[in-house]
């Protein structure tokens, strides 16, 4: 165990997270409103036309009108393990970002930090499967077993992605990994674990190419009968885990919060500021991938591929 | 502050949040929960929905599971690998291969056909 | 009680709508779809996400039963938008705003949440029911009441219904028995689907819905098996279609296609052909305006299904910016762009590929003449096509509408081909095969609608 935590650091994660998870949210409501930007009036105008910046306020809008909807549960539902589903997927994105520095220091900081990080992270599976089953409904149940099949496609190649990391610090700790890209970011000289954790980002967080188990062709599967608070909470986590699985990707592979002139704790937030908005475009920008195809991709292609990437970083430290 | 109170601290304001959001639901939403059906398209179910899926999840999960038991070797072995030096990363990687073959082995054997 | 009334009308300016269309009701979909977007309001896939039902065109019975089903399950606020009749903008634009206003409505909003809330004990119809006004499409039967109740499966539920009512809860749990009513029943049911053993477990149900019969799987494995109707009402599904499916976890074991029809008669992607059938003068240019809307909204549904928000919305834009605004300059260029997009994304090939070929196991066929991915590069070539006779003032005289000669109702051929393609495929590969037919039920006869739905 590292030297004490000040009283802010947890405030101050979670007030990053929500943040940070809130601006994922806004940007995806824009850009879902752009194609339509330029969009000329015509045979009739109404008040309630709108430009794309209008849309920065849906996911407000969404949050009022889910704390005022009247609540719904379906017939036989198992209300107590959907909430313990929802309530999960925030608990495990909270749990996750404490061994991320803020700045120069996290929460916890953990000797076994990425160790920490993936076995937090693994309980979205839990969390989502437990909502989908718990609703008795067709489709959120398909969405919680997409999910744990997309789980375990992606957690091999994600768990080799974290361990090149590591190995090249030849650390567990996060705050050794990242002292050892002072030299060299190691997204640069391991592009393939780099990517590799990209995907295995999305995945986890079940957006962009890899929303399946939430997917709007099984009528959006695991969220599909949730409303009021729990549908509100449950968008609150996958922000949440976007926005950490993000800020994580900072300290493992971009170097953290080193960067010319700023401060660490802006640097840090600029550089997961940039791979939020990339992830959050790839659910605009490139179709779902099927659990099917990626369940091939991923052994076929992405195992040998994260490992061969370890291989050549065990060469190089070993 | 410990690390470890640090942790039960935040979990105590996230536990206040999501409380707060269900209060604020609780005063703000219509007393009266809509007990509603299944979505199916306009129909009623005409049986319950949990059910028991087909055995493809089983045996990924067979070939998962021999990968994962290989991770709790591998987060120590990447602490030694630059100590212990050439010897860990040949035994590591030929256990690696061995896996591998064996995952190539369930993809021909239809392990990750899907439908 | 302020907080949340400010709450309301704030959310209100901003509903998220679920939109069912009927057959016939092409023309109103478009139109509606095209003010949705311009309005920015983005749908939503499920009741329970929604708080805007908008209903287009004139369902018969059984889309009728199915809209009202699903507006049951809508929890409130909501509201209900009924386009029919005459199809014009102004219509759609005014029918929204007063949703709008409806929605923000915070006392009738809580009576009808009040209301409804008591209706699992009596069962009385919701505060703000679901209208079916016209009598010309009820036969006789009152659908609504009665699918709630045969299928809430109600030994609790006997008193004060009709006779008819308590007819069917003796059927206990099932469930369809009581929603289907009336005409539906054709032989068809009991016989393909194996459900009967369903009718004696009146005691070991719970909550009257029986669970899931066992059937034999893919790897010779007796597993539970669900039926499950895709469609009418699911969002970037051909209006009118049901494919009822029997699941075995999401693979679909078996597949049968009806049709939940609509009143009306139009054809709006044919009409043009059809006008000129009949001896009317239309021009090329008009035709291959018509056309080119149609494929591109076939490849929007088809993105959308695919899950490329951004290039669906495109596909759309362009559509409504030929149907509507009729500013085509600037819109092949656009197109252009757009397609090659589409055409380079190996991900979106790699996801269509093998799918919707007969015969072919799917993941590891070659692409096929006919299947999906050829399917959507065909509606892009001939968009393409289309476009360049936007200005052909010639007078059409062929009858090859964007689906196939139009007299031969191509969308019957394409129907009867579905269940063979279903069969076999997991629920996200499906979706992409009917997206990738994308059937016009505007072309099914009545005939067919009548032995089938």
């Amino acid at each position: 165990m590292g030297e004490a935590t000040p009283l802010w650091a947890p405030i101050a994660l979670l007030g990053a997270l929500c943040a940070l998870g809130l601006a994922a949210a806004v940007l995806d409501a824009v850009l879902s409103g752009l194609p339509t930007a330029s969009h000329p009036g015509d045979a009739v105008e109404s008040p309630l036309r709108s430009g794309p910046l209008s849309a920065a306020g849906d996911p407000f809008r969404e949050a009022a009108r889910l704390l005022v909807q009247q609540r719904r549960r379906t017939s036989l539902a198992d209300t107590l393990l959907v909430r313990v589903g929802v309530c999960g997927l925030l608990v495990v994105a909270v749990l996750a970002g404490v061994v991320l520095p803020l700045g120069d220091r996290p929460v916890a900081d953990l000797a076994a930090g990425v160790v920490w990080f993936n076995a937090m992270e693994v309980g979205a599976w839990g969390a989502l499967w437990l909502t989908g089953w718990g609703a008795n409904s067709v489709y959120p149940l398909v969405g919680g077993y997409r999910f744990l099949a997309q789980g375990m496609a992606y957690e091999l190649p994600h768990m080799f992605a974290l361990i090149t990391a590591a190995l090249g610090a030849g650390s567990l700790r996060v705050g050794d990994v990242v002292a050892a890209q002072r030299g060299l970011w190691f997204a640069v000289w391991m592009p393939v674990a780099f990517a590799v954790y990209l995907v295995s980002a999305l995945a986890m967080a079940f957006w962009g190419p890899m929303r399946g188990p939430v997917g709007p062709d099984i009528a959006g599967g695991v969220r599909a009968e949730l409303s009021g608070p729990d549908r509100l909470l449950f968008q609150a986590g996958r922000h949440l885990l976007l926005a950490v699985v993000a800020a994580a990707a900072v300290p493992l592979f971009l170097g953290g919060g080193a960067g010319p002139l700023l401060p660490p704790w802006l640097w840090t937030s600029l550089k997961t500021a940039a791979v939020l908005a990339l992830l959050v475009w790839s659910g605009r920008g490139l179709p779902t991938v099927r659990m099917d195809r990626f369940m091939w991709l991923s052994w076929l292609v992405l195992i040998p591929a994260a490992l061969a990437q370890l291989l050549v970083v065990a060469v190089v430290v070993g | 502050m410990e690390p470890w109170a640090a942790v039960l601290g935040l979990l105590g304001v996230l536990a206040a949040g999501v409380l707060a959001v269900y209060a604020a639901s609780f005063l703000l939403a219509p007393s009266d929960t809509l007990e509603a059906g299944p979505f199916l398209s306009g129909a009623r179910p005409r049986e319950h929905a949990l059910s028991r899926f087909h055995v493809r999840w089983y045996t990924v999960t067979l070939l998962f599971l021999a990968f994962d038991m290989e991770m709790v070797f591998m987060y120590p072995w990447a602490l030694v690998v630059a100590e212990v030096g050439v010897s860990a990363v040949v035994e590591m990687f030929a256990f690696l291969g061995l896996l591998m073959v064996g995952v190539v082995h369930a993809w021909r054997e239809g392990a990750l056909r899907w439908a | 009680m302020g907080l949340s009334a400010w709450l309301t009308r704030y959310a209100a300016a901003r509903p998220r709508p679920l939109v069912v269309t009927a057959p016939h009701a092409t023309r109103l979909r478009l139109l509606a779809e095209a003010e949705l977007a311009r309005r920015g309001w983005r749908g939503a896939r499920s009741p329970a996400g929604a708080d805007l039902l908008v209903v287009c065109g004139t369902p018969a019975a059984a889309l009728s039963r199915a809209v009202e089903v699903v507006w049951t399950d809508v929890p409130a606020p909501r509201t209900l938008v009924e386009l029919r009749g005459d199809p014009r903008p102004e219509l759609v634009t005014t029918a929204l705003d007063g949703a709008v206003d409806r929605l923000a409505d915070v006392r009738s909003q809580r009576l009808d949440a009040a209301g409804r809330a008591g209706a699992r004990d009596g069962r009385h119809g919701p505060a703000q029911p679901y209208d079916e006004h016209d009598g010309e499409h009820d036969d006789g039967e009152h659908h609504a009441e009665h699918g709630r109740h045969g299928e809430q499966g109600g030994q609790e539920h006997h008193g004060g219904h009709g006779g008819q009512h308590d007819q069917h809860s003796e059927h206990g749990g099932h469930g369809r028995h009581g929603e289907q009513g009336g005409q539906e029943h054709h032989g068809g049911h009991g016989g393909q689907h194996d459900r009967h053993g369903g009718h004696g477990h009146h005691m070991g149900n719970p909550g009257g819905v029986p669970m899931a019969e066992r059937g034999r799987d893919r790897d010779g494995l007796t597993l539970d098996r669900l039926h499950v109707p895709l469609g009418p009402v699911l969002s970037d599904w051909p209006a009118g279609l049901v494919v009822e499916t029997v699941l075995q976890g999401d693979v679909i074991q078996q597949a049968r296609v009806e049709v939940a029809g609509g009143l009306g008669t139009e054809r709006f992607w044919d009409a043009p052909w059809l006008a000129a059938l009949e001896g009317r003068r239309v021009t090329r240019g008009e035709a291959a305006r018509r056309g080119a809307a149609s494929r591109l909204d076939s490849v929007g549904r088809l993105l959308a299904v695919a899950g490329w928000g951004g290039a669906a919305t495109e596909a759309r834009r362009l559509r409504d910016r030929l149907l509507w605004e009729r500013r085509d300059e600037g819109v092949p260029e656009e197109f252009a762009g757009f397609a090659r997009r589409v055409r380079r994304s190996w991900l979106l090939h790699w996801m269509l590929r093998g799918l919707g070929t007969p015969g072919l196991s799917p993941g590891r066929s070659r692409p096929g003449r006919d299947g999906v991915a050829a399917r959507l590069d065909a509606w892009l070539d001939e968009t393409g096509r289309a476009l360049n006779a936007l200005d052909d003032g010639s007078p059409l005289d062929d009858d090859a509408g964007p689906r196939g000669p139009v007299g031969d109702r191509p969308s019957e051929a394409l129907l009867s081909a579905l269940p063979g393609l279903l069969t076999g495929t997991e629920l996200a590969a499906a979706r992409l095969v009917v997206a990738g037919l994308d059937p016009d039920l505007d072309q099914v006869r009545p005939a067919r609608e009548a032995s089938h739905a």
